[in-house]
Formats: C-alpha cells, sequence, structure tokens
C-alpha cells in the first residue's frame, strides 16, 4: 500500500467513550485512512473513504475526521484541511473569513431589519387585515367591552334624554358620510379614567360620562372626537397593530433568539418604542379622517383642535401653557425639548401639534 | 496551539488540576456571527439552524480541558425541525391569546402546565447534545421535582414576604444541577442556603449604602433646581447614571459570589470537581462594558460580549480531574428532539420583547 501524502499529527478519540490517544492519520492513494498510534506505531484504526466524513470547517478550530462508529481523529494543527473537502464543505467557512462578505452583513443585517420593520411587516399588516374575516373585529370589539366593563367601567349617570339627543346627532352624521349606522354604535359609561373616547375593533365607540359633560355645551366638538375614533376602526388600526406586533416579536425572536439578559432586555426596549412611533403615525392618520369628513358635513377642523384643547384643559394642562405656546417665534424653551424628548416614548403625537395641524388643515391638501 | 494528549493509560491514580483555556477570538467570531446572520436572513430564517450549529460549535470547540475540546453535536436539521415547530406552536399561541382575551387565560394557564416540561425538555438536549471527549452529558429532572422547585417553593416563598427567597433558590439551583450526569456519572452540588442568605445580605448593605449617598446627593440636586442653577442638569445626569451603575454592581457581586459558591462545592461522582475564583470588580467591569457595548451597537456587539465573557469565565475556573475521567464510556444516544429547547426559547423571548 502506497502513503505518498505525509502523516497527519493528532488525536485519535475513540467511538463512545474517554479513552484518547496521540496518534498520525495517514491518507492513502485510494482515500482510505490509517490512524496509528504515536508512540508505539500501533495501528488503531482504519477506514474506507467512504466510512468517514468531516467535521464542519470552523474558523480556527482543526477539521476533524469522523469515522462511521462515531470515532474521531482531530489534527493538531488547526488550519489543516484534508485534501479530500469539497469546496461546499469549505464555503461557510470561507464566507466567514472574508471581510467583504462581513462587510456586505453589517450593512445588509441592519438594513434587513429597518426594512422590515417599516416597510415590510406594516405593509403586509395593512394589506392582511383586509382579509380578516368580520367576526375576527366583532369577537375582538365584544371581548374587550366585556373586560373594560369589568375592569374599568362603571354604569353611566349621563340623563337618557342627552344619550339619545346625543346618539341621534351622531346617526344623522353617519348617514350624511354614507357610514353603517348598526356599526359605529356608541356606549356610555362612567369610568376613573376621565374625559375620553375609545373605538372598539368592531366600530363599537365607548364615551366616558366626563367627556359628555365637558362637551355637553359643544356637541361639534364631541361630534369631532368621535369621527376621529372611528377613523381608527376605518382603518382597521388596532387589528394591524396586532399582526404587526406579531409579526415584529416573530422576527426578533428568530433573528435574535439565543440571546440572554440585556440583550433581550434592549431589543424588548426598541420593540416598544417601535411600537409606539406606529401608534402616532396612526393617531395622525386618524385625525386627517376626522379633518375631511369634517370637511364633507361643512363643518371645520377646528372643532377637533377646539375639541383637543377642551381635552387638555380638562387633563390639567393649564390654559397659560396653551397660550403660551401659540405665540410662535419664541426661542424653544427647556420644556419643550424635553417634549420632543418624550414624543419618542408617547403613543400619542403632542396634541399642540395636533391642534396646530388641524388649524393648518386644507381640504386641497387631501 | 493544541497541546499533546497523553495516552489514557499513563499518570494513573492521580488527580490532576487543570485550567479551562478559551482561545475564542473576538474578530472572528464577529465574523462569523454576522455571516451567520446575513445567510440566515437572505434565506427567510431556515439557515438560522447552521447559524446556530456553526456559532454553538465555535464557542464549544475553543474551550480546552487538557488538550480536549468540548463538542457541539447536535446536528442542523435537527435544530431545524425542533425550530418549525415550536414557530408554529408560538405563533399559535400569540395570535390566539391576542384574538381571545379570555381564551388568552386558559392558554397562560396551559403554558403555566406546559413551563416544567419545557425546561427539562430544553436543558435535556443542550446537555445530551454537549459531550467532552465523546460523552455526552445528560439531563434527568423529572415534572413533578421541576413543578415543585420553579412554581410551588418560588410561590410558597413569595408568602413569606422573599425572607426564604434564598433558600428557594438554593434548592432550586441544587436540583438542577443534581439531575446533570456525565458518562452515568451524578453532578452532586453541596451548596449552603446559608451562603445564599449571606450574599442576599451583602447585596442589602450595598443598596443601603447607595441608597444614603443618593439621599445627600440627590437633597443637594433638589436644592440646587429650586434655585434654578443649571449645574442641577448635571446632578441629574449623574443620578441616572449612577443609578444604571448600581444594577449592575449589585447584580455582578451576587453573580460572582453564587457562581464560586456553586462551581467550588460541584462535582461530578468520582471523576471531577471545579474550582471558580471570580473576582467582583472585574466582573463589574465586564457586565457593565457589555451592555454598553450592546446599547452602542444595537446588538450588533453581542458576539464580541459573548467571547469576553466566556473568556473571563474560563480564566477564572479549574477542574479537578480524577483518574476515572479518562475511562468514560458514553451512557446517550443522539436521538433527541429539539423542539422542547426552541420552543423553550421562543417562549422566553416572547416574555421578554413584550
Amino acid at each position: 500500500m502506497a502513503t505518498d501524502s505525509l502523516p497527519i499529527a493528532g488525536t485519535f478519540q475513540m467511538a463512545g467513550r474517554a479513552e484518547a490517544h496521540p496518534a498520525v492519520a495517514r491518507i492513502n492513494d485510494n482515500g482510505s485512512v490509517q490512524i496509528i498510534a504515536a508512540n508505539d506505531q500501533r495501528p488503531l484504526h482504519y477506514s474506507n473513504a467512504q466510512d468517514m466524513r468531516y467535521g464542519d470547517i470552523i474558523p480556527g478550530l482543526p477539521a476533524e475526521l469522523i469515522f462511521a462508529d462515531g470515532a474521531r481523529f482531530i489534527p493538531n494543527d488547526a488550519s489543516y484541511r484534508w485534501p479530500g473537502l469539497s469546496t461546499a464543505q469549505r464555503l461557510p467557512a470561507w464566507l466567514e473569513a472574508h471581510w467583504l462578505t462581513v462587510l456586505a452583513a453589517v450593512i445588509l443585517v441592519p438594513g434587513f431589519v429597518w426594512l422590515m420593520v417599516y416597510k415590510v411587516i406594516p405593509s403586509a399588516a395593512g394589506a392582511s387585515v383586509q382579509y380578516l374575516p368580520e367576526f375576527v373585529a366583532t369577537e375582538l370589539g365584544e371581548q374587550t367591552l366585556d373586560l373594560l366593563d369589568r375592569l374599568y367601567m362603571e354604569p353611566t349617570q349621563v340623563s337618557r334624554a342627552q344619550q339619545e339627543k346625543i346618539t341621534d346627532e351622531w346617526h344623522s352624521i353617519l348617514q350624511r358620510l354614507t357610514l353603517p349606522q348598526e356599526k359605529y354604535r356608541l356606549y356610555f359609561r362612567a369610568s376613573s379614567i376621565g374625559a375620553n373616547a375609545l373605538a372598539l375593533p368592531d366600530g363599537s365607540v365607548i364615551l366616558t360620562d366626563d367627556i359628555v359633560e365637558l362637551m355637553q355645551d359643544h356637541p361639534e366638538q364631541l361630534n369631532a372626537v368621535l369621527l376621529h375614533e372611528i377613523g381608527h376602526v376605518e382603518h382597521k388600526h388596532s387589528l394591524k397593530m396586532l399582526a404587526q406586533a406579531t409579526a415584529t416579536t416573530m422576527m426578533f425572536a428568530m433573528m435574535f433568539g439565543d440571546i440572554d439578559g440585556a440583550g433581550e432586555m434592549i431589543l424588548g426596549v426598541g420593540s416598544s418604542l417601535l411600537q409606539s412611533a406606529f401608534s402616532r403615525d396612526m393617531e395622525r392618520e386618524a385625525d386627517a379622517f376626522a379633518y375631511t369628513q369634517l370637511h364633507k358635513i361643512g363643518h371645520s377642523p377646528l372643532d377637533f383642535a377646539n375639541a383637543m384643547r377642551a381635552l387638555m384643559t380638562s387633563h390639567g394642562v393649564s390654559e397659560e401653557h396653551l397660550h403660551n405656546h401659540s405665540n410662535e417665534g419664541d426661542e424653544q424653551n427647556d420644556g419643550e425639548r424635553a417634549r420632543d424628548v418624550m414624543e419618542y416614548l408617547s403613543s400619542h403625537p403632542d396634541t399642540l401639534e395636533r391642534i396646530q395641524a388641524a388649524e393648518e388643515w386644507q381640504p386641497e391638501a387631501q | 496551539m493544541n497541546p499533546s494528549v497523553s495516552p489514557a493509560n499513563s499518570n494513573a491514580g492521580e488527580t490532576r488540576t487543570l485550567p479551562v483555556i478559551f482561545s475564542g477570538k473576538k474578530g472572528e467570531y464577529l465574523k462569523i456571527w454576522l455571516v451567520n446572520m446575513l445567510l440566515s436572513i437572505l434565506t427567510l430564517g431556515i439557515y438560522s439552524a447552521w447559524a446556530k450549529v456553526r456559532n454553538t460549535q465555535y464557542l464549544y470547540g475553543h474551550t480546552q480541558i487538557e488538550g480536549h475540546r468540548l463538542q457541539f453535536l447536535a446536528t442542523p436539521l435537527q435544530i431545524l425541525r425542533g425550530r418549525i415547530m415550536a414557530v408554529i406552536v408560538f405563533g399559535l399561541y400569540v395570535i390566539i391569546s391576542s384574538l381571545h382575551p379570555i381564551a388568552n387565560l386558559v392558554l397562560m394557564l396551559l403554558l403555566l402546565v406546559a413551563l416544567p416540561w419545557l425546561l427539562i425538555q430544553g436543558l435535556r438536549f443542550t446537555l445530551r447534545m454537549t459531550a467532552y471527549r465523546n460523552v455526552r452529558f445528560s439531563f434527568d429532572a423529572n415534572y413533578g421535582g421541576v413543578l415543585l422547585h420553579f412554581i410551588v417553593l418560588p410561590a410558597l416563598g413569595a408568602l413569606t414576604f422573599g425572607l426564604a427567597m434564598p433558600w428557594v433558590i438554593q434548592r432550586l439551583q441544587k436540583y438542577i444541577h443534581d439531575s446533570v450526569s456525565f458518562g452515568g456519572h451524578n453532578f452532586t452540588l453541596n451548596s449552603s442556603a446559608g451562603y445564599y442568605y449571606k450574599a442576599i445580605l451583602v447585596c442589602i448593605g450595598l443598596a443601603i449604602l447607595y441608597f444614603i449617598g443618593l439621599g445627600i446627593f440627590g437633597s443637594g440636586v433638589i436644592t440646587a433646581i429650586s434655585a434654578g442653577n443649571p449645574a442641577a442638569l448635571g446632578g441629574m445626569v449623574i443620578i441616572i447614571a449612577s443609578y444604571f451603575i448600581f444594577g449592575y454592581v449589585v447584580a455582578a457581586v451576587y453573580q460572582s459570589m453564587i457562581r464560586n459558591h456553586v462551581m467550588n462545592n460541584l462535582s461530578i461522582d468520582g471523576v471531577a470537581s471545579f474550582n471558580s475564583s471570580v473576582e467582583v470588580k472585574p466582573y463589574i467591569w465586564l457586565m457593565l462594558s457589555n451592555s454598553l457595548l450592546l446599547i452602542f451597537t444595537l446588538g450588533l456587539a453581542y458576539p464580541v460580549t459573548q467571547i469576553r465573557k466566556n473568556a473571563f469565565l474560563a480564566e477564572a475556573t479549574l477542574v479537578n480531574l480524577q483518574p476515572a475521567a479518562d475511562h468514560l464510556v458514553n451512557t446517550v444516544d443522539d436521538k433527541y428532539s429539539a423542539f422542547g429547547e426552541e420552543a423553550a426559547g421562543l417562549f422566553d423571548a416572547d416574555l421578554s420583547l413584550t
């Protein structure tokens, strides 16, 4: 048997047992391999070419020869590569060692995350919620209302007459806008959350007693708020958010599946910041819906601006603060700078900014 | 690079004390990790199974004791199968639980019931795929034991206003370590609950000192704020930064104390014992600098932090091998599903992401 090639020094690790011996491997012409003990030249193993395979080639690690029974020969020289290794087996390690592919990864990996998070997932979520059957929204709406009633809501104190007055006016607006009356039902509830209105995915709109009281002399403001709320429903915002959050979570879990501790915390903070960013965009979209609809029925987006002012005051922002802000041209003070920072953390855009947007809205712009 | 391996039949009868040598390089592993991430993305996640195997093989293969490298024996297809099943189950869980607030409660209960099982499956897979000198590790906890140590005892511990918690954590870690075996030899952890109380008391002491300091400094800052002094802003920054650092200091003190205690009292019956000498100050710096690295690179420095941590811990660890270590026989086969391991990872990831 001719053995032309140089013997390779290494360790012979026996199959299924801890016993290991310093050894050399000789590759024969026909591709078979012979393992010989280093100290006493005793033959330890012989294998045909087809009864062995190569371990994965990992940068900095020796390429192992693995025999059919699980025994291994591990070369001492970590850079030694067996002549029998195919290009395909060498490819991953080759890619991992080249700065060009690494550079591509440095650019493409963050690029991919950005593309998925800001473009692909939102538009896929937007497209797919259109095909969700109606019962999903109905079910979600009913269960949420049920849950809210148990946790945050009390029976309303608003008089039946006033409830009817508000509902009638709301129905006449829906009629003029050719929106379905039976979908956008109003629910009156007392709640500790203060003056507020919220729309559920199925179109139910909840009005708190505080907002009814706050706007009892300004029904046009209440209607502006209601139009904003059903803007969320028309755009299927809550379903979209749900689909988006699920897909984003899944993607991060797949990408960084084995990150632990601090890494997870950082990703968690990142993804909740992202969600608030999308939520702010949705508020703006619902605002724009309200402006357009108000304009259609001959009202002005100013109704919405006034409603926002009233809500802000009722939630404890002073008139003075509102007034100060309208003097544009003032140098930006610390408070405003703090608000810029806060905007990244908040689920709603800055209220003053929304008031300004409503005041400046032009129908041509749409 | 590879020290020569001594024949099995020499130096019989003597216990050898050996360093753990970690030879992974930051730049090299960063490249591997990045390229694998790119390939995973380009293949829509399919390559991630190969990526996981290669990354783990790198970290394991660069960990040596007496010239023998740790082995990671899972195959990519095994991981891919487990990962696909786990993603399907996890996806269904997320969709159903968010569409159905009430079904959500039922699912959470089911998850609680499945949690001990997932934990066992996960650790069992990881350990069975880990080998040293062709002998695999194994993990043989049972459902009742995990339920007792992970759910019942912590719940009872909470009833004592946390007073029993150090004891609960000691029992839990002892149970987990005692369930590991290597080549048919059981691990034994002779830890003491008293030491866990000591570690907690040290942390509480540190917290008291910190909050006294914070109180003194904070009142100064408040005075500066009310006086309209611009230095107050700097004071606020110092307070926030000190709070961040304080968190790492306490975590590092606790973890280093417990790690040393656990390793120093851990043995593999008749095969090996360990020594650990993690020093607090360098460990604080390691954890703090690693988290800063992660924050400022948006997570991309993750592989670098892994190498730094592995190198640090290997440096602080010694293994005392007894002669029996040279004659161990593998007792574990390689057929095992990766589903539990992958599912455990995903559900854990979910808990921290939302």
